[in-house]
């Protein structure tokens, strides 16, 4: 009695699948949903989606968020000047990850200092150098950028551009 | 793209204005030459967009015969002020171009909103007003 019911079981399992599959292929609005059904019960993987074309901006936001960090704990002295810069590109980070969706990490991973300790101009030139260079990446990112996400990136790439000249 | 460029034509018109009002009040010759730069930088962007408005065939309204000041300009001080808040302005009138344009106009856009954004701060560091600088020059406040 047991083991005939466990087939039984077995049997229904299979045809239930098949009902899925088979309604999947006949109503053409409902393929997809009928075919992804199957790949749910067979524990397929999503394939994973391509990052955000602005993903790299975010990144690249942060990772000057950091720079600025780690010349403020190695120059105490520059941190009227630098903390406004570094929470700019923080507000940016926040903003692209709310428009792509993405999660930002939180601060302090990546602060840690590194390295001996810059000269002050030293420190500033060299940010100044990076601010060039992302608001060069943040001028092709707006030119690619749909019309309604133009704005923004084109203001981030303003204010890096702001930045630079502030460092001057 | 019409109103847009109009818009950003009736923004540079007014600093073209204002920096004829700006020059009187400032008092050396770091702050003038910086004002007299400003000024050929947006007769050169008004003149851009006559000729693309005029490329497209579209007509733009008159230049206004003058413009009232958003505050008496009367000293340095406050001659560095208006000139951060038509900065300011210049930048937000063209990011709507951003959305409206593709590849080198909407880089040409893109550049006329950064120079200004740029002045902006200069004129906050001359000024020492502090932060030197927005978090996204051209979004309306």
């Amino acid at each position: 009695m047991v083991l005939t019911g466990a087939v039984r079981m077995s049997v229904t399992r299979h045809s239930r699948r098949r009902v899925l599959g088979t309604a999947g292929l006949n109503v053409l609005g409902l393929t997809v949903l009928g075919m992804s059904g199957c790949g749910l019960l067979d524990d397929e993987p999503e394939p994973p989606a391509a990052p955000d074309p602005l993903q790299p901006l975010l990144d690249e936001a942060l990772a000057l968020a950091a720079s600025y960090d780690r010349a403020i704990l190695s120059q105490p002295g520059l941190a009227a000047r630098l903390t406004p810069l570094a929470d700019d590109h923080r507000v940016h980070a926040a903003e692209l990850a709310r428009l792509i969706g993405a999660v930002v990490p939180s601060a302090g991973a990546s602060s840690a200092p590194s390295g001996p300790a810059d000269a002050a101009a030293g420190t500033v030139a060299s940010l100044r150098t990076a601010e060039q260079a992302a608001q060069k990446s943040a001028v092709a990112a707006c030119k690619a950028a749909t019309p309604e996400r133009a704005g923004l990136v084109g203001s981030i790439a303003a204010c890096r551009a702001t930045h630079a000249e502030a460092l001057r | 793209m019409n109103p847009q460029l109009g818009a950003a034509l009736a923004a540079e018109e007014a600093a073209i204005y204002a920096y004829g009002v700006i020059g009187v009040r400032l008092n050396s010759r770091g702050d003038e030459t910086e004002a007299r730069v400003a000024e050929q930088a947006h007769r050169g962007r008004r003149d851009y967009l006559v000729a693309r408005l005029a490329a497209v065939k579209a007509s733009s309204a008159p230049s206004p015969a003058g413009y009232e000041l958003p505050f008496p300009v009367t000293d340095r001080a406050t001659a560095l002020k208006l000139a951060i808040q038509i900065e300011d302005g210049v930048a937000q009138s063209w990011r709507p171009v951003l959305a409206v344009t593709t590849g080198n106009d909407r880089g040409t856009a893109l550049a006329a909103m950064t120079e200004a954004a740029v002045r902006a701060t200069r004129w906050r560091r001359l000024a020492e007003v502090t932060p030197a600088t927005l978090p996204f020059p051209g979004r309306p406040e």
